[in-house]
């Protein structure tokens, strides 16, 4: 049964130049759990908020949508309140109230409800979402995810027939992206809940979705099951690159049947190598295949030092626990370094310290030699980007901006053309930390710290970005970032640390790194392990998979 | 009966703000030393031995005014002594000491207040009056503290920049205006944020009610009646004038009539219940707890 149906919906925002919806059509029915995906500016947070009455835009718009039968327009007020829930991106601005139960009591309030009934709901609410331990904190004192998983039982409790997300788990990071995606899984299953999300994060929700909306440029290109659509992207990397590393693998090497989970995408990778050696008529099985003799390569820096911390410990504040504890680490001059690890290990910590705006208690941190104390911001050795880039800008256009920085555009490493007029609050998440880059790089720093680059940006964005600072790496700068992105880190570093507990436990090549790691890598070296050594990432795996089918022979491969 | 923190935080500010308000409305010395024992108690025992500037800055408060009263006013026939040829006279030093006795028991009723009364629980008091009320409120609550961490995380950024430079003062009060600015800015644009959220969660659908996790029972109740009771004894004593106190020309203690022994006896114990209620809660609960 259809729950809700597009029919020729078409959209436009007020002086703008093209449409940001074109004849979109198409139907979800109850129970579905539907993906939609697209790149940045492809309309999906402008079809979504059409299904949403009360977050409607302005604009011209054409054709019908169609809630259970009727026209969104055409529903009550407290109806469309309450069978349509929407969940945003920004776990923070979304939240209204100060306290949790006030936060999942606020919907209830608006309709009106007696408090027996609102007291009914919020604890039944409260108790299924495992919110029960923090019920009565402030929500300030909450962490990323739990503010999140807050604001989708706040509008759960008021008991959606559909549940719209515009790209809910995009600021949060790893762990509770996938626990949040995990409950929307498990409401979908026991209620039959109708889930309608749009995603960058996609490598998790490919797998659990019934079907998948591809906008392209505000055009409906794809509706089917992700099995399918997935095979057709093959001749479109900037849509195909969100995907899930098996489907990837499997599109490039022209599966039957798109694997989409690592488990799949190993047995699949099984068999295919498998079939290869049987075609070749080679006697070793396919474990065996693509095997490398090389060493591991050395783990230490390469060249002089540019950012140097030795056995390093502080605390925020007195009375509070270690955050860095005895931390030791050397990043060489002109390297791209990543610092992964999980929350609370401590890597923004040392960004901080070592951008001198927290003050370690004990240890000794050298820049280009130079000891911390004696860095002065500004003189061009360190500079850093922080994780809530919106906080670096102060003027109201982008041209102020960067005038009031001192950037010459021409010296940019990328073009910022186009935006000039634009305030930057009103840039997409990708181009407001493109501002944020050209805001550092006017001190011209030697060395660059930035923390959490990738957070938010969609893939296509997100290669542009590497892109862009391998350009830098290569003007000689040495580039430190603090990373959750596994697959970010193996793209781009020449090394990378893990962080626990406040200090660097392994350190190395991406190659090395992250094939020793067995839970903390990337999708592609899970789904290699065992058939090819030392692949991160999936541009590997296909190349590796290739290079067995032209050898040949595979153990005569490498 | 249930301490001041457990109980129903309407009965907590009646209890407080009544002990409180005789104490401002009275220059009688027994009532006011009273109040003062009774709040400095309540402190007290909420708080333990902590707080130790806070009782350094009331000492000297009180100490500050209860000189400068002789020192600027020379009423009275009771000469102390002589100074820069003005007398000063006992009768104004007495009625300093009262009134600082009555400023510092009042900032420290309302220092308990104010730790008492967290955001949620002004927010059930003043709800109360108008949901909406409530709602701008709790919104408030939240939205100070966040500007608070909003602007130095932009100030830290912008340090981190390099760009943010303290050196003369001009130009941090440039610089602070600029981070005012913008957070305004932001502000707004959170706004657009929030107000969608709130749009989105039926805001202005219809008539709200207001929810809350506070409930009446049967202890508030008993602490409720105590303290109207021991209020409205203090009120009656304090109306009929029989604790009314001369401090100018000449010093007129009250007399000691039985109504106003009662009215002595109710404050006092009005004074002392938030302490006695502390006490009896950790009582009964030690008493519970010896059972598990």
């Amino acid at each position: 049964m259809e729950l809700l149906t597009v029919e020729n919906l078409s959209f436009s925002y007020p002086q703008a130049g093209g449409r940001a919806l074109e004849n979109v059509t198409c139907s979800v029915r109850r129970g579905e759990f539907v993906a939609l995906c697209g790149a940045t500016g492809s309309g999906k947070s402008t079809l979504l908020r059409l299904l949403k009455r009360e977050l409607a835009p302005l604009g011209e718009r054409s054709g019908r949508i169609l809630i259970g039968g009727t026209p969104v327009e055409e529903l009550p007020a407290s109806a469309s309140a309450r069978t349509v829930g929407f969940v945003m991106q920004q776990p923070e601005q979304q939240l209204v109230t100060d306290r949790v139960w006030h936060e999942l009591a606020f919907g209830l309030e608006n309709l009106g409800l007696p408090q027996a009934v609102i007291a009914r709901r919020v604890a039944e609410t409260a108790s299924y979402f495992g919110i029960e331990d923090w019920y009565e904190r402030e929500v300030s004192g909450l962490s990323g995810g739990q503010k999140q998983l807050l604001a989708l039982a706040s509008v759960m409790v008021m008991q959606p027939e559909i549940l719209l997300l515009d790209e809910p788990t995009s600021q949060l990071d790893p762990i509770a992206a996938s626990d949040f995606i995990a409950t929307l899984r498990r409401l979908n299953q026991d209620f039959s809940l109708t889930v309608l999300l749009s995603e960058h994060r996609l490598e998790e929700v490919i797998p659990l979705c019934d079907r998948m909306l591809v906008l392209e440029k505000g055009r409906l290109l794809e509706s089917d099951a992700p099995r399918r659509v997935i095979p057709r992207l093959g001749d479109r990397p900037e849509l195909l690159c969100a995907m899930p590393a098996a489907a990837r693998l499997g599109a490039a090497l022209g599966a039957q049947t798109c694997p989409l989970t690592v488990r799949e995408g190993r047995e699949w990778l099984g068999q295919w190598l498998g079939q290869l050696c049987r075609e070749t008529s080679c006697e070793q099985p396919p474990q065996a295949c693509g095997k490398e003799q090389s060493s591991p390569q050395g783990a230490g820096p390469a060249g002089p030092p540019a950012l140097c911390f030795r056995d390093v410990w502080f605390r925020y504040e007195r009375s509070l626990p270690d955050v860095l504890r005895g931390l030791s680490l050397t990043v060489a001059q002109g390297e791209l370094f990543c610092i992964l690890g999980g929350n609370g290990s401590g890597k923004t910590t040392a960004l901080g310290v070592a951008a001198g705006l927290l003050r370690a208690y004990s240890g000794s941190i050298r820049v280009f030699g130079k000891r911390i104390r004696e860095v002065r911001p500004g003189d061009g050795c360190v500079a850093a980007l922080p994780q809530d880039v919106q906080t670096v800008f102060l003027r109201n256009t982008v041209r102020e901006e960067l005038e009031d920085a001192g950037v010459r555009p021409e010296s940019l490493p990328f073009d910022l053309g186009g935006l000039y007029d634009r305030h930057p609050y009103d840039l997409s998440g990708g181009e407001q930390q493109l501002l944020g880059l050209a805001k550092v790089l006017a001190a011209s720093p030697r060395l660059l710290l930035l923390d959490e680059p990738t957070k938010g940006l969609d893939a296509d964005t997100k290669r542009g970005f590497i892109r862009i600072l391998r350009e830098l790496q290569a003007s000689g700068m040495t580039v430190v970032v603090v990373t959750h992105d596994v697959d970010f880190a193996a793209q781009c570093a020449d090394r990378c640390a893990l962080f626990f507990r406040g200090a660097a436990v392994s350190v190395g090549a991406p190659a090395d790194f992250f094939s020793e790691n067995r839970f903390y890598t990337t999708a592609a070296n899970r789904m290699t392990r065992g058939y090819f050594d030392r692949v991160v990432t999936v541009k590997d795996a296909i190349a590796r998979c290739r290079g067995c089918r032209r050898e040949g022979a595979p153990h005569e491969g490498n | 009966m249930y301490s001041l923190s457990e109980c129903n935080p309407a009965v907590a500010a009646v209890c407080l703000l009544s002990a409180a308000g005789i104490a401002m409305f009275c220059m009688n010395p027994v009532i006011l030393a009273l109040s003062l024992a009774g709040a400095v108690c309540f402190f007290l025992v909420r708080n333990g031995a902590g707080g130790g500037k806070s009782h350094l800055f009331f000492c000297l408060l009180f100490a500050v005014l209860a000189l400068v009263n002789p020192l600027v006013s020379h009423n009275g026939v009771t000469v102390l002594f002589v100074l820069n040829h003005r007398p000063v006279t006992l009768e104004a030093l007495l009625y300093g000491m009262a009134a600082a006795a009555a400023v510092v028991s009042a900032l420290y009723w309302f220092r308990s207040f104010s730790q008492l009364m967290t955001g949620d629980r002004l927010l059930y008091l003043f709800g109360r009056l108008s949901p909406r009320l409530a709602l701008v409120l709790s919104m408030a609550f939240r939205f100070v503290p966040l500007f608070s961490r909003q602007a130095k995380k932009i100030r830290q950024a912008q340090r981190a920049l390099g760009r943010l430079r303290e050196g003369n003062i001009a130009e941090t009060f440039r610089g602070n205006v600029r981070v005012f600015s913008i957070l305004l800015t932001w502000a707004l644009e959170n706004g657009i944020v929030t107000a969608d959220s709130m749009a989105a969660r039926g805001y202005g659908v219809g008539r709200r009610t207001q929810f809350s996790v506070f409930r009446f029972r049967r202890g508030d109740a008993v602490l409720l009646a105590l303290t109207l009771l021991f209020f409205g004894g203090a009120c009656v004593s304090l109306a009929c004038g029989a604790l009314d106190m001369v401090y100018y020309p000449a010093l007129v203690f009250p007399e000691c009539t039985p109504l106003a022994l009662a009215g002595y006896l109710c404050y006092g114990l009005l004074a002392f219940l938030p302490s006695l209620a502390q006490g009896w809660e950790v009582l009964r609960w030690s008493c519970l707890r010896s059972r598990i």
